[in-house]
């Protein structure tokens, strides 16, 4: 059945491509069956694929297959083929089923919208593009599908383009996010140039045979690759434009934030987790700028007004714990993470649309209020998926994966009390800024009135994800719960294990204690300050110092600022100063030589056929004079 | 005496030349344009398939003159398959024209019978032979719609100018004759190794004549100067014809004449191809930069694209083989599909060649306008389309041989002629929907036309994305 692999990408694509060609022809229920069909039957597959996987597993867990070459010319080699082990085989898995989730949720969503057909066509691209990405055997072809998901966003966020607002939002994704693109391509480069292969397993084995632990050339190829990965998954220090992103419509934001594109710099550094193992400096980066965003992003998060705003920072927040892990060697808690972050972000954010929708399309949780009563379903699934994501212990699957990353960097060798401290911290901030949301937008007095409450199309991916935000920390149960590790043992065949040291007075257990009572605490103090008490945090914000932190976080600790003056500013200014040098004036002169070029040669062109026959007659003099003399 | 296997390997060739004369005898008892066209894809159907049954008997000499191998029956194919898409095209464009229109069949397939045996010539004979066959059905097909002045001044200029050029061509031939005593390729690298003193200044010269009479057909610099106006006054079917079946059938001579001789060894005439080369890349590009004709501009674009597959073929190696029969498919399925664009378009008063005529195109007949695009992307190079491949194996074949000065001046000249490419393009996208008028119906004597434009569509991109099992058959085929 591992056959059926390159038929998981090629479903949506096609899909993708007979609405791109009909869609705009064809009757809505129509574009709803063919948008929604080809990524169900696209989740179905990959299921078929993952079973067969773990039930007859391949030789060595692995299983490859290349469907074509593209070309092969003088050493270089291009194929278009599949990687399947048991990083792709979750990775799909995940990614096609909550993508369908979403999808069913659209017909909904966007059942008013003129460019409905347009929408599913865009959406079915970002699937293929996301899973050619994961299945990819070779880093080109993973570039494709790279560069395919940076489209699909660039064209979801600007999806309502009449507004120049939502252009301006996708430009910036779009532009942000090439640096990291510029930055990766040149480690494609790198890797090409030294190890002569594209193919992600071979130059693994090549790296390993070649580069000592260690070596500049590995330090340096996986710093680029990073560069990259930072980028895509909105990490310090090109985070900014994953707020900005939210001006698409709120399912995107859901695929985006919970399947795809921020996950793919993850996936990346996974999948190249030789590379990354070879540069331990490279390694600290991962883990040093994972527990910086997750910190400054959850602060950011506590500052927002805008439902889906607070979303966004939590999801750069979510990241930062996977990159945390990537760091300290525990790659299977960041896949661990990615796939529970997958069903908990996408519920929220599911929630989020709902709400908007039933609110007159307003997104500021402190006019909202009461929800719980009116729109129950939503809140409930709100509700689960905030407590997931802020780890309520034992219940939810949040716990369980966060709890693993921390213990990760507590007990890894390259972990330590430092990070475990950032992480724990943000387990503080993270239940603190989500049942902000929770108790000022659904309790309290309501303020507006209900329009649109959810149907079948939105609850049921709801209640599905709401049932998946809960049960899949289950596959991972932590020791003092019997210590089933079905999903860890599963990733094992395809990543090393995390390695763990002497680890102090603190154990796993009391490691999950103490996360627990930070989760409390956050709970409590968000209970304090907007339930009880609400405006008790006007003192706060009183003060000068007070107001300044607030402005500070709430723009994000000021990297637009600093980027717009330190960047943006600069390089316009200089553009406009230097319109004309002598760079230009080099390109202007070969524009002018050409025209003129064209006007000399244009007349020979005369018309006239004894200049034709008197060319013909001097060319072949000349040549034989050459051919005589020479 | 030709033995039965050589009669089973030239049946593609035999094919060929039946289908005209039973079109012949055909059209003396009962004319129908509908008729005329399905005997002619007949023709060509039974040659193209006729090309396995050759296939396994090959490699075969026939007689002195021919030599059908791998290699050959590959050049077949395109010159069939060309011409096949070229019939199909003509038909609707020669229905919006008073003139006798069987005929044009009958010519056709005559043509491409030439440029067949020039695929297989190892013979001067035979060379000269396949050039004429080509070359009088062309002028009949350059100045077939007579109505009009610039299709007769097409034809005239055409008959003279290749008279001319063929006049060097055999004059050349004689030299080489005289030189070495021999006609056939076969012999001839041994001969000329051995000539000296007086005998080599006779030969060389004669070298340098016969690539006349290539570069006239091939229109390389300076023997270019016929392009443009023979592009712009033939019927555009025609004018696509010429650009790849006439240029391929000489192209796949000048490679194996090229390999035969062993001509490598003769820096001179390697110096000589190389300038070609060169002012041929730098001369099509740049004046093609501001044309407003598009067919001009095609004409244009077509002495580069040669120029650029002669890179690959001065880079040497048997990977140039193999680059520049890649090149030259990607490119047959280009401008075929681009010169289709504009026969599809053309109507019986005029053809639609400024560039005015497709301003807006993409409001009004939005495949159409996409099929060009497709086709334009292609000749620049842009990738998962065929003439990326194409581009990207004429710079590694350079590179793999260090040709240098030629790839610089070959990305030089892509990026010019990017400039021109685009400006068609923002032409077919430019104006808003609601200026345009509403589209004109495809007519429906376009509608083969139309859909051998799908057709060709498709193999370009699929071309793009999966060349590997062509580039398998290419590998099989060398120049023997």
């Amino acid at each position: 059945m591992l056959e059926l692999t390159g038929v998981i990408p090629a479903i949506p694509f096609f899909s993708f491509v007979l609405l791109a060609v009909f869609g705009p022809r064809m009757a809505r229920r129509a574009v709803s069956v063919i948008g929604v069909g080809s990524i169900a039957a696209s989740a179905i597959v990959s299921g078929i694929v993952t079973a067969a996987f773990i039930s007859t597993p391949p030789a060595g867990w692995s299983y490859h297959e290349v469907i074509w070459q593209w070309m092969s010319v003088s050493g270089f080699q291009a194929d278009i083929g599949f990687y399947l082990d048991a990083l792709s085989v979750v990775m799909v898995l995940v990614i096609t089923f909550v993508a369908f989730l979403i999808h069913l949720y659209s017909t909904e969503y966007m059942e008013g919208d003129e460019g409905y057909s347009r929408f599913f066509a865009y959406m079915n691209l970002f699937v293929a593009s996301m899973v050619t990405l994961v299945l990819a055997d070779n880093l080109l072809l993973l570039y494709l599908g790279w560069e395919g998901v940076g489209l699909c966003s660039y064209l979801l966020i600007g999806f309502w383009y009449t507004d120049p607002v939502n252009g301006r939002a996708a430009r910036k994704a779009f532009i942000v996010t090439r640096v990291g693109d510029t930055s990766m391509v040149i480690g494609l480069f790198l890797i090409f140039h030294r190890l002569g292969t594209l193919n992600i397993q071979d130059l693994m084995n090549r790296a390993t045979l070649q580069w000592p632990v260690g070596a500049a050339v590995a330090v340096a190829a996986a710093a680029l690759l990073l560069g990259g990965a930072v980028g895509k998954s909105a990490q310090l220090p090109l985070q900014t434009w994953l707020p900005d992103a939210m001006a698409g419509p709120t399912p995107t934001s859901a695929l985006i934030h919970a399947a795809t594109m921020v996950t793919a710099g993850v996936y990346l550094i996974a999948r190249t987790h030789v590379l990354f193992s070879l540069a331990p400096p490279v390694m600290l980066a991962v883990a040093v700028i994972g527990a910086a965003t997750l910190l400054l992003a959850g602060c950011s998060a506590l500052t927002q007004h805008d439902i889906k705003r607070v979303l966004a920072y939590s999801t750069i927040s979510q990241i930062g714990y996977m990159f945390l892990a990537l760091g300290v060697g525990a790659w299977s808690a960041a896949i661990f993470h990615f796939m529970t972050h997958a069903f908990f972000k996408a519920l929220l954010f599911l929630a989020a649309g709902a709400v908007i929708q039933a609110q007159h399309e307003e997104h500021n949780i402190f006019k909202m209020g009461g929800l719980r009563r009116m729109i129950p379903i939503t809140f409930w699934a709100f509700l689960i998926g905030g407590c997931a994501l802020a780890g309520l212990p034992l219940i939810t699957a949040g716990f369980y994966s966060k709890g693993m990353i921390l213990w990760g960097s507590w007990s890894s060798p390259q972990g330590g009390p430092v990070l475990w401290i950032a992480g724990l911290v943000g387990v503080m901030l993270t239940s603190l800024y989500i049942f902000r949301v929770i108790f000022v937008a659904f309790f309290g007095e309501a303020q507006i009135a209900v329009e649109h409450p959810p149907r079948l199309a939105k609850n049921l991916p709801m209640v599905v994800l709401s049932a998946l935000s809960i049960s899949a920390g289950w596959l991972n149960l932590p020791p003092y719960l019997g210590n089933k590790l079905w999903l860890n043992d599963l990733l094992y065949t395809a990543l090393p294990k995390v390695a763990e040291k002497q680890v102090g007075w603190i154990t796993e257990d009391w490691s999950e204690g103490i996360i627990t009572a930070a989760f409390v605490l956050g709970l409590v103090l968000a209970y304090e300050l907007y339930l009880k008490h609400r405006g008790a945090t006007r003192p706060l914000s009183d003060n000068a110092l007070g107001r300044a932190i607030h402005e500070l976080w709430y723009a994000d600790w000021g990297f637009d600022f600093v980027y717009d003056k330190l960047l943006v500013t600069p390089v316009v200014w200089f553009a406009q100063v230097d319109k004309r040098d002598f760079i230009d004036k080099f390109y202007d002169g070969l524009a002018a030589l050409s025209r003129a070029c064209y006007r000399a040669l244009s007349a020979t062109e005369s018309g006239r056929m004894r200049w034709y026959a008197a060319s013909i007659v001097g060319g072949t003099v000349v040549f034989i004079f050459i051919v005589l003399v020479l | 005496m030709i033995s039965a296997a050589g009669l089973v390997a030239i049946l593609p060739l035999v094919l060929l030349a039946g289908t005209p004369v039973a079109l012949m005898l055909i059209i003396a008892v009962h004319r129908s344009h509908r008729m005329a066209l399905g005997l002619t894809l007949l023709g060509l159907a039974a040659s193209f398939g006729s090309l396995w049954i050759a296939a396994d008997v090959v490699p075969q000499r026939v007689t002195a003159l021919l030599r059908i191998d791998q290699y050959a029956l590959v050049y077949f194919g395109m010159i069939i398959a060309a011409t096949i898409a070229v019939a199909g095209l003509a038909y609707g464009y020669l229905e919006q024209h008073a003139v006798e229109k069987e005929e044009f069949y009958i010519l056709l397939v005559t043509a491409a019978l030439g440029a067949a045996v020039l695929a297989a010539s190892s013979h001067f004979v035979s060379f000269f032979l396949g050039l004429e066959i080509l070359s009088i059905s062309l002028y009949a097909l350059n100045a077939y719609i007579y109505s009009r002045k610039t299709a007769l001044e097409a034809g005239i200029k055409y008959l003279v100018l290749a008279a001319a050029s063929a006049a060097f061509l055999l004059f050349g031939m004689a030299l080489i004759y005289a030189a070495v005593g021999t006609m056939e390729f076969g012999h001839m690298a041994e001969l000329m190794m051995e000539t000296a003193g007086p005998n080599r200044t006779l030969l060389l010269p004669g070298l340098a004549m016969v690539i006349t009479g290539m570069g006239f057909k091939l229109a390389l610099v300076p023997f270019h100067m016929w392009t443009p106006d023979v592009y712009q006054g033939a019927p555009p079917p025609v004018a696509a014809f010429i650009a790849t079946v006439s240029k391929g059938g000489m192209f796949a001579l000048l490679l194996r004449y090229f390999y035969r001789l062993e001509l490598h060894n003769y820096a001179p005439i390697v110096a000589v191809f190389t300038i070609i080369a060169i002012a041929s890349m730098l001369g099509g590009n740049l004046l093609a930069l501001l044309q407003s004709n598009v067919k001009r501009i095609l004409a244009y674009s077509s002495i580069a694209h040669m120029g650029y597959a002669l890179v690959a073929f001065i880079a040497s190696g048997m990977l140039a083989v193999e680059a520049v029969t890649f090149y030259l498919i990607a490119y047959f399925v280009t401008i075929i599909g681009a010169f289709g664009v504009v026969t599809v378009l053309s109507n019986g008063e005029n053809d639609a060649e400024s560039l005015q005529a497709y301003r807006g195109l993409f409001w009004r007949r939005p495949a159409l306008a996409g099929v060009m695009t497709a086709m334009l992307l292609s000749l620049i190079g842009i990738p998962v389309t065929a003439g990326f491949i194409g581009k990207f194996y004429v710079v590694a074949a350079g590179a793999s041989s260090s040709a240098w000065p030629l790839i610089i001046v070959l990305v030089i000249s892509s990026s010019i002629g990017a400039f021109y490419y685009l400006r068609v393009i923002f032409a077919l996208y430019a104006g808003a929907p609601e200026t345009a008028e509403r589209p004109a119906e495809v007519a429906p004597r376009m509608a083969f036309g139309s859909s051998v434009l799908v057709v060709l569509t498709l193999l370009l991109i699929w071309l793009g994305v999966y060349p590997a099992p062509l580039l398998h058959v290419i590998r099989a085929a060398l120049p023997g």
